[in-house]
């Protein structure tokens, strides 16, 4: 009997390659030498070579994790982790190469530029090639730019909060991001300063047997609001590439941060991503994800709630086909009084791929008057995917409301029966099930993004459910 | 016996979450096993046949190989029970520790032939003073049709120390239905292993556990279902109070060919002070896609509308408090048909709230 066929990620797109024209490439490996000469390259000050030196020691002190995924054929040995391309940072589009223009031109993001965001970020390899931002909010002073200008331009600012969400020590490959990190934004709200139009930064690797290491941090003050989209995406090679970027967020007291993403790296991709965000007093962060590339995903951003009242929500989907090995999830600590978090994540594995959901919810014992709830839904396509859930709710205090659920399981024929009744046909009734499924997700993306979600998810149904 | 590492999760997660098996620091294990005579047999019908050789326990998981080997070379108590009535037929096994019957290791077979029904209790005791230990694997096989209850009751002081591994074999069409009732012990580890291979197999587990003063309870409950239609359902309810400490580990695992299975799990746990502690993970894995699985938990503390209600008729905090927990309590309590047991029970809820 014919199976419910749903067809994987469309990447004609994303898997546009460029010849791999670059200005600069670093060997592979990873020593002191080659940590010191990214820093050379990057006409770091001291104190961020400190730190990249410092990091490299605490990388080869740390394990491999013995947990998720086997990351066994990453070899940094062949993984060059800098590569500066043939162009400087720029301002305009017409300025940047048009190799590089075009791509980004099929991806829509100066078309997006224009119609709908505050701001741009385009990343290349290892480095920022465009960057811009609305006149009007630099008035207001919100400094929207690539790190290594932050880093110059912004030293005390950067000092303070670079590393700090993310501890170094946090796991081997937050050691390795910050010895041999590069490129990345850097947003600045001030004060009561509330951006109508999001921002978004857009990441996209095309060298082989390389790795992308951007920094994103972002620091949202008292009563500011920011929506901060994320897009990252590349070619596919035979080798491996890696993604170790880390993302610090920074959400001072009553402000609001949005943080969506869309993550399409290719399938020869290990994403070993680490994102963070701190929330003051009656502050939030929502994190909106959709996660469809890589061979190997293993990314669980995390809020911390340090401030009464805080409140964090997750909405994400996974989408693994064949060849994915996608272990994703979310992290929330409770640290304050009447902190809430709430969480909905959603996947779909077919074609032999595997979805890992995986989450930790900690309440700590200052977190009396907190409320979690968690809802994870894992759909089945076929009989030789695997769907895991494996949560960790952690309550240390007895003044809490906390529930967790989840399911897993196959469309229902049931369903499938009673649309059919309704006088949809089988094709329509499942298309119906598979969008709805994804729907609290997809409503949560920008308009351009759920749009691109739902032409990622093309659905090609024939006959009736095996 | 210093830093003892047991009851691995069949999936690790983080190591900073601190789940994946549990570290006993300094746990009194007895050298040397003596015997233990306080023990009381009541059958009804089956055949019991105690202190033979049983062949040696290989268990797919277990609490750690040291405990394992412990119950296969040291066993001061073997039993293999046998029921090949039709009929249906009871055992109890009630075990006693006191000053002179301290230490228990022990090995208990149970084979529930086809087309069998059967209820075995087990049940362990103790005095208040005694400083008792225990460590023993149950191993249950239901053959095709059979009905399989065991409880097993777990009064220990809060002095002791409790291991207890069980390990199920369900053939086609046969159930095994456990209840444990776990309240004793300052540490009290379970492993409770599931092997549902039949069509239309049935694994169901209902556990209570109250967890008071310094407790650590630790859970490790494992259900891989290979049969089509196949059905696994985990119920655990539980209560702690001062800093008793519980971690649950509760596993399904759809595998491939299990078409048409289902499995449930639900976890729900009373915080009654702010010093307790509950850590949960409750994984669901699934490599068949025809099948439903669900899970939930949930904790938190009584809600104080509804201990307002109970004492505005007239109840004292306590009373209203140890109403709550036997109504949460109530949903498994309800299905052990033993009233002697039941009032038992109820009467440890009380004892161990207050």
């Amino acid at each position: 009997m014919a199976k419910t066929q749903l067809d994987e990620v469309n990447r004609n797109i994303y898997d546009i390659k460029n010849k791999d024209n670059y200005d600069y490439k670093i060997k592979k490996g990873l020593t002191k030498e080659i940590v010191e000469e990214i820093s050379k390259q990057k006409n770091d000050p001291d104190w961020m070579r400190e730190i990249r030196l410092k990091a490299l020691e605490t990388y080869n002190k740390l394990e491999m994790p013995t947990w998720g995924p086997d990351l066994s054929e990453l070899n940094m040995d062949e993984i060059a982790t800098y590569v500066r391309p043939k162009s400087k940072l720029n301002s305009s589009w017409d300025d940047v190469p048009d190799d590089i223009k075009n791509t980004f031109d099929k991806l829509g993001i100066p078309e997006a530029e224009k119609t709908s965001l505050a701001g741009v970020g385009a990343q290349y390899d290892s480095e920022v090639v465009y960057h811009s931002m609305k006149d009007e909010l630099l008035k207001q002073g919100v400094i929207y730019t690539d790190m290594e200008t932050a880093v110059r331009e912004y030293p005390d600012l950067v000092k303070n909060h670079f590393m700090k969400c993310v501890p170094i020590s946090d796991h081997k490959f937050v050691a390795l991001h910050a010895a041999v990190w590069s490129g990345g934004s850097f947003v600045y709200v001030p004060k009561g300063v509330k951006l109508d139009m999001p921002l978004q930064s857009y990441f996209r690797l095309n060298s082989p047997e390389s790795g992308q290491f951007e920094h994103t941090l972002i620091i949202v003050e008292e009563g500011a609001s920011l929506h901060f989209i994320e897009g990252c995406s590349a070619p596919k090679y035979n080798k491996v590439n890696l993604h170790a970027g880390c993302v610090e967020l920074y959400v001072k007291d009553n402000a609001y941060l949005r943080y969506s993403t869309i993550e399409n790296w290719s399938k020869n991709m290990l994403n070993l991503n680490t994102k963070k965000a701190i929330c003051g007093k009656n502050a939030q962060v929502d994190w909106v994800s959709g996660s469809f590339g890589s061979r190997i995903s293993m990314l669980y951003p995390m809020s911390i709630l340090n401030g009464e009242g805080a409140k964090t929500e997750f909405t994400g989907i996974s989408f693994a086909g064949k060849g994915q090995n996608l272990d994703n999830g979310f992290k929330a600590i409770h640290n304050a009084p009447n902190t809430s978090s709430v969480v909905n994540a959603k996947s779909i594995s077919k074609n032999g791929g595997k979805c890992t959901y995986r989450s930790l919810i900690r309440i700590t014992e200052n977190a009396k008057g907190s409320k979690s709830s968690v809802s994870c839904e894992s759909l089945m396509l076929d009989d030789f995917s695997v769907s895991d859930t494996v949560p960790t709710n952690d309550i240390r205090t007895d003044d809490v409301e906390f529930s967790h659920e989840a399911k897993i399981g196959k469309i229902s024929d049931k369903t499938i029966f009673y649309l059919m009744s309704r006088g949809l046909s089988e094709e329509d009734a499942k298309a119906m099930i598979v969008r709805g499924f994804a729907y609290p997700i997809s409503k949560e993306l920008p308009v351009e993004y759920a749009v691109e979600m739902n032409n990622l998810i093309n659905l090609e149904l024939e006959g009736a459910i095996g | 016996m210093k830093g003892m590492l047991l009851n691995e999760t069949p999936v690790r997660t983080s190591k900073n979450f601190n789940i994946n098996d549990i570290t006993i620091e300094n746990t009194e294990v007895a050298d040397t096993i003596n015997e233990f005579n306080n023990v009381t047999i009541s059958e009804f019908g089956s055949k019991i046949m105690l202190n033979e050789e049983i062949e040696k326990f290989e268990l797919k998981y277990g609490l750690n190989e040291f405990l394992t080997n412990q119950v296969n070379k040291s066993a001061n108590f073997k039993a293999n029970i046998v029921v090949d009535s039709k009929t249906n037929k009871d055992i109890k096994v009630d075990f006693k520790f006191d000053k002179k019957n301290r230490n228990l290791v022990d090995a208990i077979n149970i084979v529930a032939n086809d087309g069998t029904k059967s209820t075995i209790v087990i049940k362990y005791d103790s005095d208040e003073e005694v400083n008792a230990y225990h460590n023993g694997i149950i191993k249950t096989i239901a053959g095709k049709q059979a009905t399989l209850n065991v409880i097993v009751v777990n009064f220990l002081n809060n002095k002791s120390t409790n291991f207890l591994a069980i390990d199920n074999c369900i053939e086609d069409d046969a159930n095994i239905n456990y209840y444990i009732i776990d309240f004793g012990g300052k540490t009290s580890v379970t492993n409770y292993y599931s092997n549902i291979k039949g069509k239309n197999a049935d694994s169901r587990l209902n556990t209570l556990y109250i967890g008071s003063e310094e407790q650590l309870i630790d859970l490790n409950y494992i259900g891989e279902l290979f049969g089509e239609k196949s059905n696994i359902n985990i119920e655990v309810q539980g209560a702690l109070k001062g800093k008793a400490r519980k971690h649950f580990k509760g596993t399904i695992d759809f595998k491939t060919g299990c078409k048409k299975a289902t499995g449930n799990e639900n976890e729900n746990c009373i915080l009654l002070s702010d010093t307790a502690r509950s850590l949960a993970l409750p994984m669901l894995l699934c490599s068949e896609e025809d099948v439903e699985g669900n899970h939930s938990t949930s904790s938190g503390k009584i809600a104080e509308k509804e201990l307002f209600y109970i004492m505005s008729r007239g109840f004292k905090l306590k009373e209203a408090l140890k109403l709550m927990v036997r109504a949460k309590f109530n949903k498994i309590l309800e299905e052990i048909k033993d009233d002697d047991l039941k009032a038992e029970i109820l009467e440890q809820i009380d004892k161990r709230i207050d």
